[in-house]
């Protein structure tokens, strides 16, 4: 069964360790190793320092959804074009780690949802993988 | 594992010490070789180096000989050196972390029991590492964390570095709760508390040489960020890239682009997970900054903003 969880904390770094604690959790309870924790954390992290680092929103509202297929972390509000081009670059032939790099690298899936005004969502989606 | 710890070690635990710590002493005798997945020693030179310890160990332990002890102890400083560097960067300066280890190795040679048919290294690797940990216990946190969740720290960070070889994957909250006795709760809550191993003064310099710049790091909170775009991105990273160590650089591009998890890496590297999740955060941090440093006009932004509030 499907679960939504919703986050609204301060637009700062230091909001970071209150999401890896809810992110964390969730990610626990779905089974998901170390790694892949670590892996979400990362990719989350990434885009949320990208996005402060462009724009200045009062707060970052985080919608977590956990289900059996496993979790997708949905980042709103974002309208800065440098992030949006940030995500949508692609770095195959570039030898360096961008932000689309590490988040092709560590999620199955980002996934950028336009909305009214310019704004737009993030989200990045990690499945569920069975441990050997 | 404390040095009071018998030396009768799990089979798993001492094997996979040893082999870790001929890694380590590889890559003391071979600092400026390029990073290759581990090294082997050729066996010939191993059993050689182990037959000067069980020497240098008889004449010490059987006849007192305090020169074969010093010789022991210069001998295995170099896996003391490569043992405290994976701690070096938790806000500890690295010699205090070298002559913290070398208490370790000194308790390790004067304990050791010839009876037991174990290695030296085998010994006193776990020694060091525990003389180390020990100290950070006690004095490491700059943010003052409870004590029990300081302990809960070391121990899921031993039990992550026992799970990932035995179970062959990167083990899950559930699995290393299981082994710290905890809940899967409390294991996040340690993890989380290995973020407060240092932390910086807001009034510090944002370089590393004081006379170099007069500003503090409060002046540059809530500046406003200049707008760059993604070619200028990559222009800038490149150099950022050449200033990385070459084995930060090998572990960005094992990371991504060649997509091995951080478990895999650790295996390919020699070192922990947690240490390739450390040196990746590390180096991305280091690239962040360099993208700042060449970005930033000659004065910090935020500061001429606020001097002409």
């Amino acid at each position: 069964m499907a679960e939504r969880i919703n986050l609204d904390v301060a637009a700062s770094l230091s909001s970071l360790s209150t999401i890896r604690r809810v992110l964390g959790g969730l990610a626990a309870r779905l089974g998901f190793s170390l790694d892949d924790i670590d892996d979400l954390y990362l990719s989350t992290e990434e885009v949320i320092r990208c996005a402060l680092g462009h724009e200045s929103p009062e707060r970052l509202r985080l919608e977590m959804l956990v289900s059996d297929d496993g979790l997708r972390i949905e980042m709103g509000g974002f309208s800065s074009s440098e992030l949006r081009a940030e995500l949508r670059c692609d770095a195959a032939a570039a030898d360096v780690v961008d932000l689309a790099c590490l988040l092709r690298n560590t999620v199955d899936e980002v996934c950028v949802q336009e909305q009214a005004g310019g704004a737009f969502t993030v989200a990045l989606v990690r499945g569920h993988r069975s441990l050997p | 594992m404390t040095p009071a710890d018998d030396q009768q070690l799990p089979d798993a635990e001492s094997g996979r010490d040893e082999a870790h710590a001929q890694e380590e002493l590889d890559d003391e005798l071979a600092p400026e070789a390029p990073v290759e997945p581990a090294v082997v020693a050729a066996p010939a030179a191993r059993d050689s180096f182990e037959k000067i310890d069980q020497h240098l160990l008889r004449r010490y332990h059987l006849h007192g000989d305090l020169k074969a002890r010093e010789e022991l102890i210069t001998m295995y400083m170099p896996l003391v050196r490569s043992l405290a560097r994976r701690y070096a960067s938790r806000g500890e300066h690295f010699d205090d972390l070298v002559q913290v280890g070398a208490i370790g190795l000194i308790k390790a040679i004067d304990r050791f029991d010839l009876s037991r048919g174990v290695e030296l290294t085998t010994y006193a690797t776990p020694n060091i590492v525990g003389e180390i940990k020990r100290y950070f216990r006690d004095k490491g946190w700059s943010v003052r964390v409870p004590r029990g969740l300081q302990e809960l720290n070391i121990r899921v960070n031993k039990m992550i570095d026992e799970l990932t070889p035995k179970l062959q994957r990167s083990p899950t909250i559930e699995e290393i709760a299981a082994a710290s006795n905890a809940t899967p709760e409390e294991v996040l809550e340690a993890l989380e508390s290995s973020q407060a191993y240092n932390s910086v003064s807001l009034q510090a310099s944002p370089t590393s040489d004081p006379g170099d710049d007069e500003s503090a790091l409060v002046d540059y909170l809530g500046g406003d960020e200049n707008a760059y775009d993604t070619m200028e991105d990559r222009t800038m990273l490149a150099p950022g890239f050449a200033k990385l160590s070459a084995r930060e650089r090998y572990i960005l591009h094992l990371r991504f682009f060649e997509g091995l998890t951080q478990s895999q890496i650790a295996v390919r590297v020699g070192i922990s997970q947690m240490h390739v999740s450390r040196l990746i955060r590390r180096a991305l941090e280091q690239l962040r900054e360099e993208i700042g440093e060449l970005d930033a006009p000659a004065s910090p932004p935020a500061r001429s903003i606020q001097n002409q509030r």
